[in-house]
């Protein structure tokens, strides 16, 4: 298992793949560990990229600081991952949480990548995840993290995920439970205590940006990807059908095959951002199909948008 | 070698020689947490913040009884000089720079409950088939559960706004202590068996 030191830390990663092939770095959700990627690294190596997973500071095998964890520290952890790299490609990917960290170091060093996917993401606390991320926090405190995965399961997956697993939830849960500390998850959370809105700086990206947002996805909803979308300006936003917050566990062929065609199109000089919006395939290798024109992409019926 | 406890027997319970290495490790951390809240506590409450004193002696106390009577013990002659090695690591210790002595020594306390609710997680080493009905899994899962509720006071007030000025002193010191109690913690299993 490598490590990479950062001060007197250690980040544990995995990397796969051809030296010199694109690389795809995948970035963890907040009670993720880097094995929930396997599905990614095959179907990614299989199209001829190199994967790259890490766990972020306090998560999985990597160290975890005992009091405090800095979002900064997350960032120069990416970027020691992406010195390994080499001089080829690279597409930056992450999912919530660890969006964030991929929106940070496309904003701080955004001429190190070729693309990036932010997933589930968000730029900034609205009152609503600002609220939900203190009652986590709260559930995490008082019930543990079984007790906090007991909460983001439903959240965050569909009831067809869910319902044949329903009578084996525990083993589903047991291996996040087994390698995430209650104490570094709640260092995790509490990185949020000083966040400042990134918002301002997102114009800073200048990368070919594709924004992964959940139909159903209510802890981190569309309007959230809306600010990414209007303030980046070579993105796309893209809308996973039937998917909720963790659609990267529940839809990975589909994603994978997402992430494998934006970076396909990056480098064949095809991608297009103009901060459009479409509508993901049901399932992979399918058509992405743009957004109906004239209906507000943010409305859940169908609401016929403001005239510009 | 394995990261679990066993091999279990066949109605899921945890071999006597584990449940008794397991046990002397977690009474020896909080026995002696018990006993430094128990020299922390005033006999009369004035500030409402020693009110968690008092919790924090009575949940460590209430952790050793249930260890004590959970645990199947058998006889042991490693454990003499284990605990021997355990209870010195307890001892108080200096902080560098805090000479502070009334500051210095609930910091070491808390910081020693730190590494020790937050560092060790007994209910991790059950393996799959642990009966969740034997008293000794229950005591390791209920423990693990604790832990997590005890510690928030000391994260509170190692993370609280009297310790600013001494943040990165009190996070190195820190970090040494759950190297240490994480480093004795694995000893005592990896002699039981168990890998971490």
């Amino acid at each position: 298992m490598p490590f990479l030191s950062h001060g007197s830390y250690r980040i544990r990663y995995e990397l796969d793949g051809p030296a010199g092939a694109p690389a795809y770095v995948l970035v963890n959700g907040l009670t993720q560990y880097s094995e929930l990627w396997a599905a990614y690294r095959e179907a990614l190596l299989a199209r001829g990229f190199r994967v790259a997973t890490f766990d972020l500071l306090g998560q999985g095998a990597s160290d975890k600081p005992t009091l405090f964890i800095n979002q900064d520290d997350q960032v120069a952890a990416l970027h020691l991952l992406i010195g390994e790299l080499g001089d080829g490609p690279i597409f930056l990917s992450g999912i919530s949480f660890g969006g964030l960290i991929a929106l940070r170091y496309a904003i701080e060093h955004g001429d190190r990548i070729s693309g990036l996917v932010p997933m589930s993401c968000f730029a900034e606390l609205t009152p609503q995840l600002l609220l939900l991320g203190n009652a986590l926090r709260t559930g995490l405190i008082l019930g543990g993290t079984g007790y906090l995965q007991d909460l983001l399961l439903p959240m965050n997956l569909s009831d067809q995920w869910l319902k044949p697993l329903l009578d084996k939830l525990d083993s589903v849960k047991r291996q996040g439970w087994l390698v995430n500390d209650v104490y570094a998850l709640q260092n995790l959370m509490e990185s949020f205590l000083d966040f400042q809105p990134l918002t301002p700086r997102l114009s800073a990206i200048s990368v070919p940006t594709m924004i992964l947002n959940g139909e159903f996805d209510f802890l981190t909803p569309r309007h959230l990807h809306e600010t990414l979308r209007v303030e980046i300006p070579n993105s796309s936003l893209v809308i996973i059908p039937r998917a909720y917050h963790a659609f990267t566990l529940e839809k990975g062929v589909l994603t994978a095959d997402l992430l494998a065609r934006f970076a396909d199109d990056v480098l064949a000089g095809r991608w297009q951002g103009n901060q459009a919006v479409w509508i993901a395939p049901e399932e992979a290798g399918g058509e992405l199909t743009p957004f109906p024109a004239g209906y507000d992409h943010l409305r859940a019926i169908p609401v016929r948008a403001a005239p510009p | 070698m394995s990261r679990f406890l066993g091999p279990l027997d066949s109605e899921g319970r945890v071999p006597p020689h584990q449940q008794t290495r397991v046990a002397a490790f977690l009474i020896s951390a909080h026995g002696a947490l018990a006993r430094q809240f128990a020299m922390a506590l005033p006999m009369r409450i004035e500030a409402a913040w020693q009110t968690e004193l008092n919790a924090q002696f009575y949940r460590e106390s209430e952790i050793v009884s249930l260890l004590q009577r959970t645990a199947s013990w058998v006889p042991d002659m490693a454990l003499g000089y284990m605990a021997a090695s355990w209870e010195t690591a307890w001892f108080p210790k200096p902080i560098e720079g805090i000479t502070n002595l009334p500051l210095a020594l609930p910091i070491d306390l808390a910081m020693l409950a730190h590494a020790v609710h937050a560092g060790i997680r007994p209910a991790a080493l059950l393996p799959l088939g642990a009966n969740a009905n034997d008293p000794f899994v229950f005591a390791l899962r209920r423990i693990e559960f604790e832990s997590g509720r005890l510690l928030q006071a000391q994260i509170l007030f190692l993370k609280g706004e009297s310790l600013v000025p001494f943040r990165d002193t009190v996070n190195a010191a820190l970090e040494q202590r759950h190297a240490e109690v994480r480093r004795l913690w694995a000893e005592a299993l990896e002699s039981a068996g168990v890998t971490t």
